[in-house]
């Protein structure tokens, strides 16, 4: 039985917090239940890590912590250096400066015994021709002593509905994916990191799929899943890191970001001669829709709103909590 | 060494590996089925021959035209074209693919999931490379020892084959540090084929040069081909210290380079 005494606080990018424990639960893809686990230990710890290809940034200066049986979303448009921050966990390409830590191992030192406990699926990697699918993943699991594969290969394929028997040269994007993703799970990981696991999938192995990595979760599988698909990232992930241009710019639990008082904010003017300009503090993302609209995100205090809105003859006002899509979005922009 | 990786890697090549052979073994004994029919017509041919420019049949590999009457001076000549150069592309272009394959068929982020090193990935594919040098040599060296049993028209010294194999044998592995070296120095995923084929072809052009008469050769030592003694019939004809120092010592130092630049490259795919 767990009581609140079984968790602390939780913080997260750029807190720089070493005795960081996250309160970890994830929500069921489909619905409301809800598991709870509590986290005593880091999993992934990533400090002022940048990395610069020559003079073009890749990240910069990424701070993240991800604990113990959390499921973390990471996700930004394309470009803004998800795949990058994935290459260096997995020690394909070095920091220019900064580290990375994975179950408490240096990703550049320790990158084997690291690898030995994770499962990885990459955004949209190849996989060798010339192999039969079973072939191929056999070959993937024998570096893990891969003895007891098989079951696992042919219970995760029934799943997924892919045939092993298939030259890998003959498979379609999507049958591409179900072996990357095969693959990454059948060594059974304590870490599965997953670069846009669902880009070619049909609606219906998604949603098999997604229930496989809440399964895994539940089992005590940390997820690391970054996608730029928002709706994917808000029905499974607790914790949302959301990168752009290099940057991490918010991370936060899903929960919290619907909780942070962003109010949409849309005011029809009476007039288009009206001084738009309110001048005051907590209006982002500024948008004039036409001559007498106007559409911003609001943080700050909303008394302050009405009152300067009471002194403008308007025609309508409207104040909503923005779906969580436009949060992203706002944060995105 | 991981032997998962390598045996993967020796199906992969395998069928690369038989066709080189093929095709080299087939040219060597073809050509020297050839012989007899040169012995036939010695007369006539020695006349041909007379016409021909001693410098073109230089860089034919003939260093004398009586070596085109001895079996072994024949094979030497073809040895030149056959081995050292077809040999050395395959070296070469089969170490410098080797590992950019990762890259450029972006399979490399399936492999370095796994729990390998890059340590671990470099000496098993540099042993595959080299293992299947040594087969190609190793197969090229019987169906030539074979084809000069077979063709000869008398004796055949065999100590001075056997050392021309080995100095082909070590010329094709330099190549293949070599390749190495390319494959760990690549900043962009892409095939490097035609660019080390081309090294290579450079390679034997300066060779060929400084063998014609009226240069001075000097030059030729550029190129590695010019390491190889291919005087077999010369007197005295033998292993040379400095020559198998130089390639083993340049081939080492190549590996160890190529090995230490893998080991802090970023793979890009």
């Amino acid at each position: 039985m767990l009581s609140m005494s079984d968790f602390r606080h939780v913080d997260f990018a750029g807190s720089g917090n070493p005795d960081l424990v996250s309160v970890a639960f994830c929500s069921n893809f489909e619905g409301l239940v809800l598991k709870y686990h509590p986290v005593s230990e880091i999993i992934i710890e990533i400090q002022h890590l940048s990395k610069y290809y020559g003079h073009s940034r890749g990240i910069d200066d990424i701070c993240l912590n991800v604990g113990h049986g959390d499921f973390f979303g990471f996700i930004g448009p394309n470009g803004a250096g998800k795949s990058t921050t994935i290459r260096i966990l997995l020690n394909l390409i070095f920091p220019s400066s900064g580290s990375a830590k994975i179950f408490g191992l240096d990703v550049v030192k320790d990158s084997k015994k690291i690898r030995g406990r994770i499962g990885y699926v990459p955004s949209d990697a190849n996989l060798y021709d010339k192999m039969k699918v079973h072939e191929f993943l056999k070959f993937g699991a024998a570096f893990y002593g891969g003895n007891n594969s098989e079951a696992r290969i042919r219970e995760l394929a029934g799943l997924l509905e892919l045939d092993l028997e298939r030259k890998i040269p003959e498979l379609s994007t999507g049958n591409k994916k179900k072996v990357n993703i095969i693959q990454a799970l059948v060594h059974q990981p304590d870490l599965l990191i997953l670069d846009e696991p669902s880009t070619g999938l049909d609606p219906l192995i998604q949603s098999r799929l997604f229930g496989l990595l809440i399964e895994e979760n539940k089992r005590g599988t940390t997820v690391f899943f970054s996608s730029h698909v928002l709706s994917e990232v808000q029905a499974l992930c607790r914790r949302v890191a959301i990168v752009r241009e290099g940057r991490i710019i918010k991370s936060d639990e899903i929960s919290a970001l619907r909780d942070k008082q962003l109010k949409k904010v849309r005011i029809l003017f009476t007039d288009e001669n009206i001084n738009t300009d309110l001048e005051i503090q907590g209006i982002e993302s500024f948008h004039r829709e036409s001559p007498k609209s106007i559409v911003f995100m609001f943080s700050g205090d909303i008394n302050e709103l009405i009152h300067k809105v009471a002194g403008i003859r308007i025609e309508n006002l409207s104040i909503e909590e923005p779906p969580l899509e436009e949060i992203f979005l706002h944060y995105y922009q | 060494m991981n032997s998962i990786l390598f045996n993967m890697e020796f199906r992969r090549n395998a069928r690369s590996l038989f066709l080189w052979s093929f095709i080299i073994c087939a040219l060597i004994f073809f050509t020297m089925s050839f012989f007899h029919s040169v012995l036939q017509y010695q007369q006539q041919i020695m006349g041909m021959v007379k016409l021909v420019p001693m410098a073109a049949m230089k860089a034919r590999g003939f260093g004398n035209i009586n070596d085109i009457f001895s079996g072994l001076g024949f094979y030497a000549a073809n040895n030149i074209v056959y081995m050292m150069l077809l040999g050395s592309i395959y070296s070469m272009v089969l170490t410098s693919n080797i590992l950019l394959k990762e890259e450029y068929s972006k399979t490399a982020e399936f492999l370095m999931s796994r729990p390998i090193s890059r340590n671990e990935i470099f000496a098993s594919k540099m042993a595959l490379a080299f293992l299947n040098v040594f087969i190609l040599n190793l197969v090229a060296g019987l169906v030539s020892f074979i084809s000069l049993e077979v063709f000869k028209s008398g004796d055949f010294r065999v100590q001075p084959f056997l050392v021309l194999t080995l100095y082909t044998f070590l010329l094709n592995l330099f190549f293949g540090a070599l390749g190495f070296v390319i494959a760990a120095l690549m900043k962009r995923a892409r095939p490097v084929t035609f660019f080390c084929v081309g090294l290579v072809l450079v390679f034997y052009f300066l060779f060929t040069i400084s063998r014609l008469s009226g240069v001075n050769g000097d030059f030729g030592y550029i190129s590695p081909f010019k390491w190889v003694n291919v005087e077999v019939l010369k007197p005295g004809y033998g292993p040379e210290l400095w020559r198998i120092a130089v390639f083993l010592g340049l081939s080492a130092c190549l590996v160890l380079a190529s090995g230490f630049i893998y080991r802090k490259k970023d793979i890009l795919t």
